[in-house]
């Protein structure tokens, strides 16, 4: 069953037909949630090599646990919660290492070229202040104000207490102010 | 500072922007669940093994000796030893050789309900109800557990997840609720 015979159809009923034995609408599901999923992953990791891996690793990790998707409407939410637990590790083991070597020197550069108006510069700039951020506060300023979350639903999400979740958005937002001040020299 | 808002505003559009990944993802992610089992497959074999185990045998346990009575939450987890399976059995060749009767108990005088959920029933909620006994204050069940690592955790009027004070902690769970590890057989 290819995605075409998927559409119209809701979360749930695409759960529980895999749950059913139709393997194949897993299908529906990856191609609802790919985008979005990929979005986040992209921001956090910084690179479309980890992005891809938290990816695929957080599709199958949910194929292979959907027994325990108690709630299979949410089911978005469901796979986000592992994404978002994807990219903790794989920042943890990779991300971070890859970044300081490919922001080190295009940070100094970028901070003293002067400021192009176009939108790849300004894409890139933000990248790489996104990048400078650690991994707690890129976390919560992508899920707040990317993927406009509420505070409940990050600190399911996370399992983080809301005081530290809206520090750690006030902070992130405080500091990239900063680095994109300093990327523009202002 | 109304310049640098303008500035992050700005950088919060960008980022939601749409981004470029890997056109084959969808076609990497369905090969790789290829080889995965079916996500029900084996709830529906471990059913079958339970069903054999219990039908018409005695599972030794181990008492519960020594259980500290604590205010709150206290959890505690007693072994039995192995039972042995009858290898001439064609029928369960897929269950391990050898499987021990687990007892799984949570002090929990306030809870009107409790189940135990973990990787051995897929943490299905309704699967594995646990049933009060002594004085209305413990909540126990015992099941028949192969020789391997499984992550478990105890869900409370259905709603509240706890995890084993006395057990690991899971370290690598990929949901973020608390959960512990019970390693049965070879450690």
């Amino acid at each position: 069953m290819g995605i075409e015979g998927v559409k119209g159809e809701s979360d749930a009923d695409l759960v529980g037909r895999v749950l059913a034995g139709e393997s194949d609408c897993y299908s529906g599901l990856v191609a609802r949630y790919r985008d979005r999923l990929g979005r986040y992953a992209m921001r956090m990791l910084g690179n479309s090599a980890d992005a891809e891996d938290a990816l695929q690793e957080t599709f199958v990790r949910g194929y292979r646990s959907l027994a325990r998707c108690t709630n299979p409407d949410r089911f978005g939410a469901w796979m986000f919660g592992i994404l978002v637990n994807r990219c903790r590790t794989i920042g943890g083991q990779r991300a971070r290492r890859h970044a300081r070597v490919q922001n080190d020197e295009p940070a100094l550069e970028r901070a003293s070229v002067a400021h192009s108006e176009t939108r790849d510069a300004l894409r890139e700039e933000i990248n790489w202040a996104i990048a400078q951020l650690s991994d707690t506060h890129r976390e919560a300023f992508l899920l707040k104000h990317v993927e406009e979350l509420s505070y409940e639903e990050m600190m399911e999400l996370t399992g983080v207490k809301l005081s530290a979740l809206k520090m750690r958005v006030a902070r992130a937002r405080e500091e990239l102010r900063r680095l994109l001040s300093e990327a523009n020299g202002d | 500072m109304t310049d640098s808002n303008d500035k992050l505003d700005r950088a919060i559009e960008l980022l939601k922007e749409p981004v470029e990944l890997d056109p084959a993802i969808d076609v990497r992610v369905m090969n790789a669940i290829a080889s995965e089992p079916r996500p029900n497959g084996w709830k529906r074999r471990l059913w079958f093994v339970l069903d054999w185990l219990l039908r018409g045998r005695s599972i030794r346990v181990s008492p519960l000796g020594g259980l500290a009575l604590a205010a709150g939450v206290a959890v505690i987890v007693v072994y039995s030893r192995s039972l042995p399976i009858p290898s001439d059995d064609a029928a369960v060749s897929f269950a391990a050789e050898q499987s021990s009767a687990v007892q799984f108990v949570i002090v929990a005088p306030t809870a009107s309900a409790v189940s135990l959920v973990g990787d051995f029933n897929d943490w299905d909620p309704d699967a594995t109800p646990m049933q009060l006994v002594a004085d209305n204050r413990v909540w126990t069940v015992t099941i028949p557990l192969n020789s391997g690592r499984y992550r478990y955790a105890f869900l409370v009027n259905g709603d509240t997840w706890l995890s084993d004070p006395s057990a690991p902690p899971v370290q690598d769970d990929e949901f973020g609720r608390p959960g512990s590890v019970v390693t049965i057989g070879e450690t």
